[in-house]
């Protein structure tokens, strides 16, 4: 582009790339004569920051000693072409060349003690590196976009959708409203001792429970059995039902190694209900409810053989356990 | 059953990395050493049969993926899905809530030195990034980071594989606190 050439402003035929010429004809100096007729698209620059990078890059301009003056109006000249309709993104322009024009500004004040000041355009300096960097790192994430998207999975991969509390722009996250909610001290309007006493957990309860997710699937995972309660409690009466329930052999115990996932393995449920139906005149809670010190105490001596099958590692040993 | 092919049949059937626990669930003899074990015999399998997919470590998971080399030839389909690139200006606040996580909004715009609401709005919705809590710091802004699907969107197992800062051309400046950031009188002292 030559210095002459007329500013079209923002419309079609506009040169891009213009402040890129100086550099290009190697004569730097030649850049802010031209200055004052310079186009840019500000639209290729994401910012103030890339502009100013792109103006010290292309002219190989030494990062820790920039010309300050000559990059101020250069900034300008090519701020100045923002039209007034097109403010959008404007204001982040405007404010750096503030900032070029007070370091500018600070540059030509007399400095009293070397050692102590620092130099006017530090903090720019860092910022304009921080910023090349980042760069760097972001097409160095295009390149590993590209790469994966050179992979492709069985189907399609659908974006998780996001839900609906999400989706309202809230000044509090959720967790906070949760958390403030629990944390209320509701005060009663009036004193009216209602006195409630928590109910045991109850080791029919957890039986039950355990037989009907025995019903639904011949394996359960210990874990799930406990996701609805979180007091101890229930995870202690639980393991108590199934410890039982493996000793009547309507059910099996499995881990594969210590602290994991321990399965519940469905035993002959028919031959076991059969065993029941004859305790049942002689007392079910007696039958079901004796047996738990036994159970605690194998618990206490090693809670990992919870289970009578002494090959954790055999998969497919469902059927011995219960039979 | 083999350990490797219900750990294959898991992998096929799934659409997103499955971590190895999550894998080990499929039965009660698995656990996520046995898992590793199989996916490395399925590894070695597919490679010397040619197979034309792989089983790829990504999101701190795993998944059945086809080799890049096929990508010609799966293109030319309209029914293969694409994953949708990334602008600059996403890649670039990605970049800086990867390196500097947990972040807020204002430090966000000071390193690009644009506003950066709009993006973060677009990167949560695309599931990129999630808000991580609030700085403690002055009006107790959000915090963001990066989650398991960004590491997915880019093929990264896990935060491990991004660029160290030792391989980049230019220092890593030290991270400034945001306190030090909206602080009147910044610290100068690093300057190289």
């Amino acid at each position: 582009m030559s210095p002459g050439f007329p500013p079209s402003g923002r419309s079609g035929d506009r040169r891009r790339a213009g402040l890129g010429h100086p550099a290009d004809d190697g004569r730097p100096g030649a850049f802010e004569k031209a200055s004052g007729f310079l186009l840019v698209d500000l639209d290729r620059f994401q910012g103030p920051l890339d502009l100013l990078l792109h103006l010290i890059r292309q002219q190989d301009i030494d990062i820790f000693d920039i010309p300050i003056a000559t990059i101020t109006d250069q900034f300008l000249a090519a701020v100045g072409q923002i039209q007034a309709g097109d403010l959008d993104g404007a204001g982040e322009f405007l404010e750096m060349a503030a900032t070029l024009i007070r370091i500018k500004a600070q540059m030509l004040l007399p400095r009293h003690d070397e050692e102590e000041e620092e130099d006017p355009r530090a903090e720019l300096v860092r910022r304009l590196l921080e910023y090349e960097q980042i760069r760097e790192i972001s097409s160095r994430l295009s390149r590993a976009e590209a790469e994966r998207a050179r992979r492709f999975p069985k189907g399609y991969l659908e974006f998780r959708p996001r839900g609906f509390v999400e989706d309202t722009p809230l000044e509090s996250t959720w967790e906070e409203v949760l958390d403030a909610a629990g944390g209320m001290d509701l005060t009663h309007p009036r004193s009216r001792p209602h006195r409630i006493t928590t109910g045991q957990v109850a080791l029919e309860e957890k039986i039950q429970l355990i037989l009907d997710a025995m019903e639904a699937s011949a394996r359960v995972e210990f874990s799930k059995l406990l996701a609805p309660w979180k007091s101890k409690m229930h995870g202690v009466i639980t393991l108590l039902a199934g410890l039982e329930l493996s000793r009547q052999r309507a059910l099996t115990l499995r881990q594969a190694r210590l602290f994991s996932e321990l399965w519940l393995l469905r035993g002959d449920l028919e031959e076991w209900a059969r065993s029941r139906a004859e305790l049942v005149n002689g007392g079910l809670a007696a039958a079901l409810r004796e047996p738990q010190l036994d159970a605690w105490d194998s618990v206490g001596e090693d809670p990992v053989a919870a289970g009578p099958d002494p090959h954790p590692e055999t998969p497919e040993s469902d059927e011995e356990g219960g039979a | 059953m083999k350990v490797s092919q219900i750990v294959e049949g898991v992998l096929f059937a799934s659409d997103a990395p499955l971590k190895a626990e999550e894998i080990a669930r499929a039965d009660e003899s698995l656990d996520e050493d046995l898992v590793e074990e199989a996916i490395r015999e399925l590894r070695s399998l597919y490679d010397e049969s040619g197979r034309a997919f792989q089983v790829v470590e990504l999101g701190e998971g795993y998944q059945i993926l086809t080799r890049p080399e096929l990508a010609p030839y799966l293109e030319r389909f309209d029914t293969v899905p694409r994953l949708p690139r990334l602008s600059g200006p996403a890649l670039e606040t990605l970049a800086i809530i990867a390196y500097r996580q947990p972040i807020g909004r204002i430090e966000i715009e000071y390193i690009r030195g644009v506003g950066a609401a709009g993006v973060i709005r677009t990167l949560q919705d695309r599931g990129l990034v999630e808000v991580a809590g609030r700085s403690e710091g002055l009006g107790r802004p959000l915090l963001y980071r990066t989650t398991r699907r960004f590491l997915e969107h880019f093929g990264f197992a896990s935060l491990e594989d991004l660029p160290r800062p030792d391989e980049l051309p230019i220092l890593l400046r030290e991270r400034a606190s945001l306190e030090e950031l909206l602080g009147e009188s910044p610290d100068h002292d690093r300057l190289p």
